[in-house]
């Protein structure tokens, strides 16, 4: 009875914003793992996405069906689920001897690959065949032509879905909370447990994966601009690398201009 | 002015058939291509032209027939022959080809374009490699235009950049696809100047159009392709003097 009575009386609380500010290095322990598991879970999930999207696309009888049914089975399943799955189910079960963290990134991994095979598969399938048979009619290889002609394309139309993505895996990965990884979201909800400071705690929590967030989408949108394609002799660059290049290819220019001439006036006849 | 009627064959095509699905594309098409001759095929859509030009190089893949090039036999072959089938990729390295939509890489610029071939496929170094795509841009008037993206680029000036493409290879045959056909009727002329240069330094060529015009003042060789079959060959006088009647409606219908 004693506790029913108290609960009240805490909700009444002030509000003490600076509690958050007190209490930066719990959070921001939570941060540093919450962005480890993001960008270890995100890396790993990037390269298996796209193995995923190239095998699925693949003529392989075998694997191409393979990939196809692991897009659907993993991206059906509930990530908190799976999450409580693999480390209280599989783990236990056939004794895997497995931390929370890893369990954590492999799940998110393994629905992040299915999620990202998709788009990737998407990317690639939207660079027009023609590009293929360019590539193919100057004797480039078919690995060649991928990695050289297709892909690089195919980069620039996945990257703001992508980015969308590294969103979500900010956010998703608070949900191995429930597995005891102590990510922002979990060491946010001990806290709040043991301060009864519920709104300082969890708005905490909140303002800090706004900022994560937000750090991401800029970093995507930089990306973005890193990506476009600007003509470094017509165009004012402000990067070095962008500055010598155009001083490279205005001495191409020149070198061919000055061979052209001298040939003309040795044969005495123009082009 | 390059048509001898003994010119050293360069590439021949043997008894090539494809299909697809149910549509019998190419029906058992023989051409004899000589050095330095240039060949023109014309015929109503769908006739087979345009398949017929991409399996010279294998980017279609015949169902059966073969491909000789320069001593070597190309493509699965004929049913009876047992000769040594040369790669693909050899032989794409040796023969240019130009597209109806240009196909230029829309995220490298226009010297890379040329340059990426270069440095790929024979391995030349990046300096070397660029100065020779610039050679080469320089050859088809868009030496200012090296760092331009191709979406920065007309079309014509696109395809002049695909021509130069093809050509830094320096290819012993140029396969063109009806490379005016996706231009603004301004900009045909630009290409087919670049074309007419090519044609008058010996270069063998082979040419899907439909500009008449191009057709009769450079073909040493007419071919009237429909429903996958040649129906007529001829010399310069088959514009005025087709025996075929199918020949003479088509081209009654288009000039």
């Amino acid at each position: 009875m004693k506790s029913l009575l108290v609960i009240p009386v805490l909700a009444q609380a002030r509000f003490r914003p600076e509690f958050i500010w007190e209490n930066r290095d719990v959070f921001l322990g939570g941060v540093r793992l919450t962005v480890f598991i993001a960008i270890v879970a995100f890396a790993l999930a990037t390269v298996f996405g796209l193995g995923v999207a190239l095998l699925r696309m693949s003529k392989n009888r075998l694997l191409a069906p393979i990939m196809a049914a692991y897009i659907n089975i993993f991206r059906a399943i509930p990530l908190l689920v799976f999450v409580v799955f693999v480390y209280y189910g599989i783990a236990i079960q056939f004794d895997v001897r497995i931390s929370a963290i890893q369990a954590g990134i492999l799940v998110l991994t393994l629905q992040y690959s299915a999620w990202l095979g998709e788009i990737f598969r998407g990317g690639i399938q939207a660079v027009d065949d023609g590009q293929t048979q360019a590539a193919l009619s100057v004797g480039m290889s078919r690995p060649q032509t991928f990695f050289r002609v297709v892909l690089p394309q195919a980069i620039r139309i996945v990257i703001p879905p992508t980015g969308n993505m590294f969103i979500g895996m900010i956010k998703d990965s608070s949900l191995v909370f429930i597995i005891g990884v102590p990510e922002l979201f979990r060491v946010s909800s001990v806290m709040a447990n043991r301060t009864f400071r519920y709104f300082e705690v969890y708005l905490g929590a909140v303002l800090f994966y706004l900022i994560l967030t937000t750090a991401a989408y800029f970093g995507v949108k930089y990306i973005e601009k890193r990506f476009a394609l600007v003509d470094v002799l017509t165009t004012r660059v402000r990067s070095p690398l962008a500055r010598r290049r155009g001083i490279r290819l205005r001495m191409i220019q020149e070198a061919v201009a000055s061979e052209r001439e001298a040939k003309s006036s040795e044969t005495g006849t123009a082009m | 002015m390059n048509q001898t009627e003994d010119a050293r064959p360069v590439v021949r095509l043997r008894k090539i058939h494809k299909s697809f699905d149910t549509n019998h594309v190419l029906r058992g098409i023989d051409l004899t291509v000589g050095q330095g001759q240039h060949v023109v095929i014309f015929g109503p859509s769908g006739s087979g032209k345009s398949t017929l030009l991409r399996t010279t190089n294998l980017l279609e893949t015949p169902d059966s027939g073969s491909v000789w090039f320069d001593g070597k036999e190309y493509g699965p072959g004929i049913e009876g022959e047992d000769l040594p089938r040369g790669k693909a990729r050899l032989l794409r390295q040796e023969i240019g080809m130009v597209f109806q939509q240009f196909n230029l890489f829309p995220h490298i610029t226009a010297l890379d374009n040329v340059a990426l071939a270069l440095r790929r496929v024979r391995r030349v170094k990046r300096d070397q490699a660029e100065h020779r795509a610039a050679t080469y841009l320089d050859r088809v008037g868009l030496l200012d235009k090296l760092g331009a993206f191709p979406s920065q680029l007309s079309g014509g000036q696109q395809q002049r950049v695909a021509i130069a493409r093809s050509l830094v290879m320096e290819p012993k045959v140029m396969l063109f696809d009806e490379p005016t056909s996706a231009l603004d009727p301004e900009l045909v002329g630009e290409v087919l100047a670049v074309m007419r240069d090519l044609a008058e330094s010996g270069m063998t060529m082979v040419v899907v159009t439909h500009e008449m015009g191009f057709a009769r003042e450079a073909g040493d060789l007419n071919i009237f392709m429909d429903e996958g079959v040649v129906v007529e060959t001829g010399g310069r006088e088959l514009y005025d003097h087709a025996r075929e009647p199918r020949t003479r409606a088509f081209l009654q219908a288009i000039l």
